[in-house]
């Protein structure tokens, strides 16, 4: 009987009723103690399969670069500043304290742990760390967050970086934890990184660029672990045959299951499946243009409130692995997260619908999405059928995952307007999550602005950004939820919580909800 | 005869650059670029619509498309198809170990068929009518029916799953040595051989049975030669120049058929480096294996035609006069 | 109705795998007609809990993966297919009859130019070709019937033509000619009498080939979107489920299955009656 692994108590008070059959009772009053009071055992190879690879993933020259790797996971074999741990919560890496210098929140100093030797022997000092983020900010080959917001990086001391932001960005701990981020042996911008030594647990032992990637053990690792020998991780095209390589034993966990899979490994021996506590959601994009239906607020509002949200949940993602969206970009394990204070209501929805000129119904345009998840078909189908309840007729078509962004956006030239289109958000923190309906120029929110609340948006985002305190910075956040509540630029879909599964005599795991962010350090075999 | 040779070796020519030709024009029209998979949802929620068009103009992705195709071409005919896109890497280092890969997958596949369906069609070809042939006949009709990919799942759930005698995915590097590969061949090659083993032996079957009828079986038999030997040492062998051409063209079947099979083992060859860059739009990659496709199909139907005019005086005018 | 001096039931009786074939293709088609009037749910909507299995009360072949009926959808499953694959093929082999009877009859440059050209499409992998067209243009059922025309219309040039050559030097043509008749007059009204059965197993074999690309195009997600019932799509739909429900892959399966085996079996009987050497069909699409 596989065994859920500690689920936390959201899941199992949201999936109560329908799923709560789903969980052993047992596994729930008996987490794993009598293991976690095992002690780790060193060796053995560890392989686990990945659905998605990194879009920027190459040839063999460049793998080994912490942008181009197979698998974003750059956590295997580098280190960043800092580290996001599973209650999203910005940890010490390299960094062991960042504090901002000045009140606006615009210049940030960073202690250097000391004592840290990269995979060659040297010492990794501030020069490496300001050497790579000059690399990371590089106009032509940086990486989009760090070339966004930071201007200068400086040694500020022995062990001390300064770093100069281009705005003010009060979270900067969970910027730093960014997967490109991260700190390598200092080096010219167009060498630095390229022969892929980091200082992670795991060094690089062999690679195919477009299919897997054999780590070894970094024995003078400065944290603890690693545990394992050997680390490996292989790219799968389809669920279905990292399913049969799992059940064929030919790998020993699988990242991101389809959640209808999820009985299938409750049914097979030794096997533990982990949920996190959350992970991306789809939105779709609602574009306001003359002559589209969503200039109208009240059609946006009703299709909100029309979406049976709980029923998605319980029949495509087992009633638990999934959770009900606020209507922004926020997560819900995030202290900042607001919920939404009704969750449907059809009757609304249709008064919503007559009062906008729409007494027997709406048809929509046609909703297009495509494949980012393995279950995104069901979702949609689900979600088609249930506004219908509110007279809403919304037809869907899965298009092509690729030339899909390019598909679905304006085109330049404004002869073809923004599709009423599904995209996919990322859990991140609130000033990465908020920020995007604050930019004028992305299409996200479907041209809100200009528009005075959109405006007023804006200017809330500046003031967080800018505020130090994190109790005051919260209410400007939930300031900046409710605006989006009750405008509803963009309708967000469902949050789904990405789900692990391994065999059980693998310890020290638990599903992320930021997939880049898991760290095999102290995983173990049994 | 060696001006037949000639003359279908300019036409071939002819068909390569056509094929160049469409294959271009196909890949033109496909919306989007490389850059758009590149960049991450992420990049682009910081990005804005000015940095996205400058990285464009950077990699040279707004250069008028006859100005590319020539110079794509020019490159081509020396085996040279230039590098991707966004980094810059030699098509020739991504497709080479992936090529070779699908090489020995077909070979595998073709050694295998051959005998296979010589076996059948010349059963069926010789009982023909009888109830051998009607068993043999619906036999490899119901296998060519069933789509490659469910007889691809069937496979592996029953002999890696169930009984664990293969691999259920195959892990192999791009690079990974033939014996490595060839130990894990066996269960992709047998989802291809039975989808396709019906068109060749029903063409064998059909040589067979119009080589038995034909005059010089008639007069051998006539003369006493035993049956056995009629069979075995003349009319084996005549069967199949009819089929040749056929047979040829079988291996563009053999094409197709390997790239849904390597996607549902992910066998590491052009089939899935053909789908990946379809999806990444790696546009000089799709046009490497697809003209790499049409050369080997154009290549084998050109030795189909030399074999069957060298062999066969009865084609040699006909083939001059086409 | 007379071809060949057979009738028509003795042609679709003539040997026990033509009866199959015959009566699995009508059985299909009378499914594919009155489907909407025969189903017991909607085909898209929500009616029970999801992967009910087959036998349940309600539901007599259980639920899909969201819990829809799962005998409405396997019923409606191949109207798009077949409507794609008839479409598609027909316009093919309408409009390669006349370029190929015409090339046959014309011949010189004009035979060389439309011969090079299908030597062309056929020197491409199949599915690449597909794949190409509908990646670019986009996939709907307008784009996926042309791709199918496209793709089946050199081999059936290359077939008929053939078929057409041997017409080209009998009597009958030069008489024609002798009195007067246009090179379209002679096109149409002599050879391509002449050449209709060929046409007609030539629809029969390419429609089921093109039923197994379209359904592999739908596993490859190229073909049909969802919510549209569809088997190849329903079988990359249930193959995440293979273990835990079986019949969501088996069902679909055993449709596409038993519709191509019938066009197979139907359209070889069809050849064999009429005297024509089908195996050669087979090929080249």
């Amino acid at each position: 009987m596989g065994k859920y692994k500690n689920p936390s108590r959201r899941d199992v008070l949201i999936g109560a009723g329908a799923t709560a059959a789903a969980y052993s009772m047992g596994d729930l009053i008996l987490p794993n103690t009598s293991l976690a009071a095992m002690k780790p055992k060193k060796g053995g190879k560890l392989t686990y399969a990945i659905l998605t690879r990194n879009s920027k993933h190459k040839s063999l020259k460049t793998a080994k670069h912490p942008y181009q790797g197979i698998h974003i996971r750059t956590k295997n074999v580098y280190n960043a500043l800092t580290w996001v741990d599973h209650d999203i919560q910005a940890q010490p890496e390299v960094a062991t304290k960042w504090e901002a210098v000045k009140d606006d929140q615009t210049i940030w100093e960073v202690d250097i742990r000391e004592g840290i030797k990269f995979h060659d022997g040297r010492d990794l000092t501030v020069d490496d760390v300001v050497s790579s983020y000059n690399f990371h900010r590089d106009k032509k080959k940086g990486t989009s967050f760090a070339k966004k917001m930071l201007a200068k990086v400086e040694k500020a001391g022995p062990n001390k970086a300064r770093f100069f932001m281009k705005t003010p960005n009060a979270e900067f701990g969970w910027w730093a934890a960014e997967y490109r981020q991260v700190i390598m042996p200092a080096a010219d911008i167009d060498k630095i990184g390229l022969d892929g030594i980091g200082s992670g647990p795991f060094k690089f032992a062999n690679i195919d660029p477009k299919r897997s990637v054999v780590y070894e053990a970094n024995q003078d690792y400065w944290g603890e672990g690693p545990y394992l020998d050997n680390l490996e991780v292989v790219y799968q095209q389809s669920m279905g045959s990292a399913m049969n390589g799992f059940r064929a034993k030919q790998f020993d966990m699988i990242l991101g299951i389809d959640p209808a899979m999820v009985p299938q490994f409750e049914k097979l021996e030794n096997t533990t499946v982990d949920i996190a506590k959350a992970g991306s959601q789809m939105l779709a994009v609602m574009p306001k243009y003359e002559g589209s239906p969503f200039m109208d607020k009240r059609v946006r509002q009703a299709l909100t409130l029309a979406v049976d949200r709980q029923k998605i949940i319980d029949i495509v993602y087992g009633g638990s692995s999934a959770w009900l969206t606020n209507d922004t970009h926020m997560a819900d394990f995030n202290e900042d997260f607001l919920p939404r204070g009704v969750v449907r209501d059809v009757a609304k929805a249709k008064k919503l619908l007559a009062e906008a000129g729409h007494p027997n119904g709406i048809t929509l345009p046609t909703l297009y999405y495509s494949s980012y998840y393995p279950e995104i078909d069901r979702v949609f189908q689900v979600m088609a059928e249930s506004v219908k309840e509110a007279g809403i007729t919304m037809p869907i078509e899965l298009k092509q995952k690729s030339g899909y962004r390019k598909w679905r956006v304006e085109d330049k030239k404004k002869t073809r307007k923004h599709r009423f289109a599904m995209g996919p958000v990322g859990p991140r923190n609130p000033a990465a999550n908020l920020f995007r309906m604050a930019r004028p120029t992305y299409n996200e929110s479907g041209y809100w602005h200009p528009n005075p609340k959109g405006d007023e948006f804006i200017a809330l985002y500046k003031k967080a950004m800018a505020t130090g305190d994190q109790k005051e910075r919260r209410a400007v956040y939930h300031e900046m939820q409710r605006i989006l509540q009750e405008e509803v630029p963009t309708f967000f879909i469902i949050g789904r919580r990405s789900i692990d599964v391994f065999r059980s005599n693998v310890h020290g795991w638990k599903a992320h909800s930021q997939s880049w962010s898991g760290k095999f350090d102290t995983v173990w075999k049994s | 005869m060696l001006r037949a040779m000639i003359r279908r070796t300019l036409l071939s020519v002819l068909i390569l650059f056509l094929v160049a030709i469409f294959v271009f024009l196909a890949t033109e029209v496909l919306p989007g670029d490389a850059l758009d998979v590149y960049l991450s949802e992420d990049d682009v929620a910081v990005m804005t619509e000015e940095d996205i068009e400058e990285m464009r103009h950077d990699l040279g992705l707004d250069i008028p498309a006859p100005i590319r195709f020539f110079t794509w071409l020019s490159g081509a005919v020396v085996g040279d198809f230039g590098v991707t896109i966004v980094d810059q890497i030699p098509i020739g280092n991504i497709i080479f170990h992936p090529l070779l890969n699908s090489l020995q997958l077909g070979a595998i596949i073709t050694l295998i068929t051959m005998p296979v369906a010589f076996a059948i069609g010349a059963t069926a070809g010789y009982w023909r009518g009888q109830r051998t042939d009607a068993v043999v006949s619906t036999t490899t009709i119901i296998g060519y029916s069933i789509p490659d990919f469910v007889i691809g799942t069937v496979l592996i759930i029953i002999f890696a799953v169930w009984i664990p005698l293969f691999p259920a995915v195959i892990t192999a590097y791009n690079k990974a040595h033939p014996m490595e590969l060839l130990a894990v061949s066996l269960l992709p090659a047998i989802t291809v051989i039975i989808g396709h083993v019906a068109h060749l032996s029903r063409l064998l079957r059909a040589g067979f049975i119009e080589t038995m009828n034909s005059d010089f079986v008639e007069r051998a038999r006539l003369s006493g030669v035993p049956e056995r030997r009629i069979v075995w040492r003349h009319v084996l062998p005549a069967s199949v120049i009819p089929t040749l051409n056929a047979m040829a063209l079988y291996m563009a079947g053999v094409l197709s058929g390997l790239i849904v099979v390597e996607k549902v083992f992910g066998y590491p060859g052009l089939g899935i480096e053909l789908i990946e860059a379809v999806d990444t739009r790696e546009v000089h990659v799709v046009q490497a294996i697809a003209f790499l496709g049409a050369v080997l199909v154009v290549v084998m139907n050109l030795l189909a035609d030399f074999a069957i005019i060298a062999l066969d005086p009865r084609v040699r005018s006909h083939v001059s006069e086409r | 109705m007379l071809v060949n001096g057979k009738s028509l039931g003795a042609i679709l009786t003539h040997s026990p795998g033509t009866t199959v074939g015959v009566i699995l293709v009508s059985l299909h088609l009378l499914n594919a007609l009155f489907a909407p009037l025969l189903i017991p749910y909607g085909e898209t909507q929500l009616v029970g809990q999801p992967m009910l299995e087959p036998g349940h009360a309600n539901f007599l072949l259980g639920t899909d993966v969201i819990g829809r009926d799962f005998l409405s959808r396997l019923m409606m499953g191949g109207r798009t297919s077949i409507t794609v694959a008839m479409v598609g093929v027909l316009g093919a082999v309408l409009i390669g009859t006349f370029f190929a009877v015409s090339a046959a009859y014309i011949g010189g440059f004009y035979d060389d130019v439309i011969m090079r050209i299908v030597d062309t499409k056929l020197s491409i992998p199949g599915i690449l070709f597909v794949a190409l067209f509908v990646v670019g243009f986009g996939r709907s059922v307008t784009v996926l019937t042309i791709v199918i025309g496209l793709s089946y219309f050199p081999g059936a040039v290359r077939t008929i033509r053939s078929q057409a050559m041997t017409q080209v030097p009998l009597a009958y043509v030069k008489a024609a000619r002798l009195r007067g008749e246009s090179t379209l007059s002679v096109i149409f009204r002599e050879l391509t009498p002449n050449v209709v059965e060929v046409v007609v197993v030539e629809f029969a074999i390419r429609t089921s080939s093109a039923i197994l690309i379209v359904s592999a195009l739908s596993f490859l997600g190229l073909g049909i979107s969802p919510p549209t019932p569809d088997w190849g799509l329903m079988v990359s739909e249930g193959v995440n489920q293979i273990y835990q429900a079986p019949w969501l892959i088996l069902f679909p399966a055993v449709f596409i299955s038993t519709l191509v085996v019938g066009l197979n079996f139907a359209s070889d009987g069809l050849a064999n009656a009429l005297g024509l050497d089908a195996a050669r069909g087979l090929h080249g699409g």
